[in-house]
């Protein structure tokens, strides 16, 4: 069981790290619109317009 | 909602199909040219993704402006240096988007400019409705984004650098930060949690469950002090404030449990707590993260100010005149207003004499003459001549900066329905404050080493969290929604009254009918004119007034000019031209005598007239909103009376009620009538919503239960008015009114949800038979389902 001593602080490290980097990124104001990244995913950027008759 | 439904703007369409747009090869009906020139836009684009991803429109939104602003003004240098940053390698800007209401709007926004020549980058931001626009000045101008913005329906607004940092941003990323400490930490303590817990029963060394202890003591520390500042803040504020609300036993709690499992894991006492205190912490942290995006996206303080106040003003230094951003303007700045315009700042009038409507300041409607040495205020509007004003108070500091801040307090200060509750609640503190001392000595007598644990329960079990989230959770929901329906509620008791409403007052003008009058036939009684003279000297008589018939007055290139113009709210305007007196108006008001005129048939008929006798008669006829008769018959169902007041002649409103249907209805009503007729049905015990413009009934407004004033009213009414209804439909009245009956309906769950919750809870806890973590559970449910609940409103009426 004497690896939980190491283990444990090292899981600790690395929440440590994730809380900086999320905190990083919400100084960069990636997670300012919680909305629209939802929706992106889905739609085309590039549908082709309808071919206009008679022009 | 109706089934033929513009399907851009969703506003009704016509019978005849006379625009139309083929989007995926689906002929659509649209509304206008405009509606049918922005969906092609978006069609051509490749963009028509856009109409299946979006949420169902309000009536209106999207609409193109009626007007094409010039938006090449803003394509000069002057103006780049006034609203970009051109510090880095392109120009960078800031431009509010009014108009936007869902995630696909930011989308269509985004993937529009993005394909647009020149531009870097442009992100929306859909809770302060910010474009951030980042582009290459060499090959489009700030003119440009600004004009595909507004072919997309959009109303954009550029922004001077300094007001982009919002303070929504700023409080949305703290708590993302809170509310992210706050799930890891719990994650983590819950696990070593779980280990401590399998230790209990199959045996675990002393040492190894005193390394878990101190790990979690570790993990907590930060979600106590980080995550869980905003209770203990609260808590501190509500002693000093000697108002102890819900933040209050919570914050005695979590330190409570807190500095209690610290000394046993010092010690090695018998138990820790902290699983108790993380899970607590993030449920309450999460439950105030939902709140804070309900609030920032129920309405956008910015509009009001922003769309009073010109983008740009013309600053004279020296002998130049230069285009500038009003927000660039300085104290001591001279400026020139011209005719039409509205005041940039407050200031002094140096040169020119006008005339200057100041409704929106003083509930005036008469516009007031200014001369050298007068003080003018800012939004005010510059009605004749051209005018050089020095500034002396800027954006916030002026008056109608602080008109606007006082009306956004009003809008966040609590109605007194929650104020009561919030007072419940304070009591209710101090009871369970009462309840966890007398437990404790109780236990503390009868089984010591039970004592701290049981108390503990209760004060997380009782937490009136549920009790005072009930009224306000629904309010914010009922408000959000209601703003998506286009109803902006400024005063808060209005949902609450507009539950009980009974009867409903219809305004004709403006409100029943478009608003946008024609004049269909011209009568002249006296040969010395003919026709088209009578027309322009109404015309010229008609420029001071803001009553929706002066529309129909408009004459391009009148040579008329009146002087000394004098409105009588509800009688008509007077005005001097070429030395004789002049009156437009009602026949009473013009003959100076008894009226006694015959009326146009189903025509608002104004006269013209001199010297107390009438010159000459226009009928004028407003056109009835398309979906007035739906909305009209459906608030019938809904049990309301309907009456329909006017100060028209009888043959017009008789029609107008005819083809609406409405028996009851007055005609030639001054604005006393119209508040006797709702003050006779107040003391009959009716509860009356009067649905008006306000422009010249300001007072019947205020003397109803709930007033509701369309926008294209004068500012008057936007002042006085508990809700403003946005847009041209009338249809989100019977929305509103249903919603609001479903508020209260819903704080009555919420309500009775908490007390048998409590009612269940309290005794069970104090009892000894609710350990502390089963507490935390049950407490943040019963404010998850108060929360969930209110927020069933948020989707009210959507399909």
């Amino acid at each position: 069981m004497n690896i939980i001593y190491v283990l444990i602080p090292l899981a600790l490290l690395l929440l440590g790290g994730a809380v900086w980097a999320f905190f990083w990124a919400v100084g960069n104001g990636q997670f300012d619109d919680l909305d629209t990244p939802a929706v992106r995913v889905i739609l085309d950027d590039d549908k082709k317009p309808p071919e206009k008759p008679g022009s | 909602m109706s089934a033929r439904a513009c399907f851009h703007c969703a506003l009704p369409v016509d019978s005849r199909d006379r625009f139309q747009v083929e989007i995926d090869g689906e002929l659509k009906s649209v509304c206008c040219p405009g509606c049918k020139a922005v969906a092609e836009l978006i069609r051509d684009t490749g963009m028509s993704d856009y109409y299946t991803i979006r949420d169902a429109p309000q009536p209106g939104t999207g609409r193109p402006a009626d007007d094409a602003t010039e938006w090449r003004v803003f394509d000069s240098d002057d103006m780049l240096c006034a609203f970009a940053d051109t510090s880095g390698d392109g120009a960078e800007a800031t431009i509010y988007v009014g108009g936007m209401y869902c995630a696909a709007c930011s989308w269509l926004i985004e993937t529009t400019l993005a394909k647009t020549a020149g531009i870097q980058t442009a992100e929306v931001s859909p809770v302060t409705h910010r474009l951030r626009v980042s582009w290459y000045p060499e090959i489009t101008g700030l003119g440009g984004i600004l004009a595909s913005l507004a072919n997309l329906g959009y109303k954009p607004q550029p922004l001077a650098p300094e007001s982009s940092a919002r303070p929504e941003v700023a409080e949305q990323r703290t708590a993302l930060k809170r509310l992210l400490v706050a799930s890891l930490g719990m994650m983590q303590v819950m696990m070593f949690a779980v280990g401590l817990y399998a230790g209990d029963f199959q045996g675990m060394d002393a040492e190894t469950q005193r390394f878990l202890r101190i790990v979690s003591l570790i993990v907590t520390t930060p979600v106590v002090f980080y995550s869980a500042r905003p209770f203990f803040a609260g808590a501190w504020r509500g002693i000093v404030s000697r108002m102890p609300g819900m933040d209050l036993p919570v914050a005695i709690a979590i330190a409570a449990a807190f500095l209690g499992s610290t000394y046993t894991t010092i010690i090695s006492g018998p138990a820790v707590w902290f699983d108790s205190v993380v899970m607590f912490v993030f449920f309450l942290t999460l439950g105030r993260f939902l709140e804070m995006r309900a609030r920032h996206r129920s309405i956008d303080r910015s509009t009001a100010l922003s769309t009073l106040l010109p983008n740009t003003v013309t600053r004279i230094d020296g002998d130049r005149q230069t285009t500038v951003a009003a927000s660039q303007l300085l104290v001591d700045d001279l400026v020139l207003v011209k005719p039409g315009e509205s005041m940039p700042a407050d200031g002094i009038l140096v040169e020119g004499t006008t005339m200057v409507d100041e409704a929106l300041l003083t509930g005036e409607a008469e516009p007031c003459p200014k001369s050298a040495g007068d003080d003018v205020v800012a939004g005010s509007i510059n009605l004749d001549g051209s005018i050089r004003i020095r500034v002396e108070k800027t954006g916030s500091d002026t008056t109608l900066g602080t008109i606007t801040r006082m009306s956004e307090r009003a809008r966040y200060a609590r109605p007194a329905f929650v104020q009561l509750s919030d007072r419940i609640a304070s009591y209710i503190v101090i009871a369970i404050l009462f309840i966890a001392a007398a437990v404790a000595t109780y236990w503390y007598i009868n089984a010591p080493d039970r004592a701290f644990i049981i108390t503990l329960s209760v004060l997380v079990v009782t937490c009136p969290c549920a009790l005072a989230l009930a009224t306000p959770a629904a309010f914010a929901a009922a408000g959000s929604r209601l703003s998506e329906l286009h109803l902006l509620v400024t005063n808060g008791n209005a949902i609450e009254v507009m539950s009980k409403a009974t009867r409903v007052l219809f305004d004709k003008t403006g409100t029943l009918t478009r608003g946008a009058p024609v004049i269909v036939s011209t009568r002249v009684f006296d040969d010395a004119f003919d026709a088209t003279q009578c027309r322009n000297i109404a015309a010229a008589l008609e420029t001071v007034s803001t009553h929706p018939v002066a529309n129909a007055f408009t004459v391009s290139g009148n040579e008329v000019i009146a002087n000394e113009q004098r409105i009588e709210p509800g009688e008509g305007v007077a005005g001097t031209i070429a030395g004789y007196r002049w009156r437009l108006g009602r026949h009473a008001y013009v003959t100076g005598g008894v009226s006694n005129a015959a009326e146009g048939d189903g025509y608002t008929s104004v006269y013209l007239g001199t010297d107390g006798r009438a010159v000459a008669r226009f009928d004028i006829h407003d056109e009835i909103r398309t979906d007035a008769a739906s909305t009209l018959s459906t608030l019938r169902s809904m049990g309301l009376s309907l009456a329909l007041v006017s100060g028209d002649n009888k043959q017009a409103v008789q029609q107008v009620a005819g083809e609406l249907q409405v028996s009851d209805f007055h005609f030639g009503c001054t604005p006393e009538d119209k508040l006797g007729i709702i003050r006779s049905a107040q003391k009959a015990g009716e509860t009356v919503v009067m649905v008006g413009d306000g422009i010249n009934d300001a007072p019947v407004l205020a003397g109803a239960d709930v007033s509701i004033a369309p926008v294209h009213g004068a500012l008057l009414a936007q002042t006085s008015a508990d809700v403003i209804l946005v847009g041209d439909a009338l249809q989100p009245l019977q929305l509103g009114i249903l919603l609001s009956r479903q508020t209260m309906r819903v704080v009555r769950q919420n309500l009775s949800w908490a007390i048998v919750y409590n009612a269940i809870a309290l005794p069970m806890a104090a009892l000894g038979f609710v350990p502390p973590w089963a507490a935390a559970i049950g407490m943040s449910a019963s404010s998850l389902i108060v929360v969930l609940n209110s927020l069933r409103l948020s989707r009210f009426g959507a399909p």
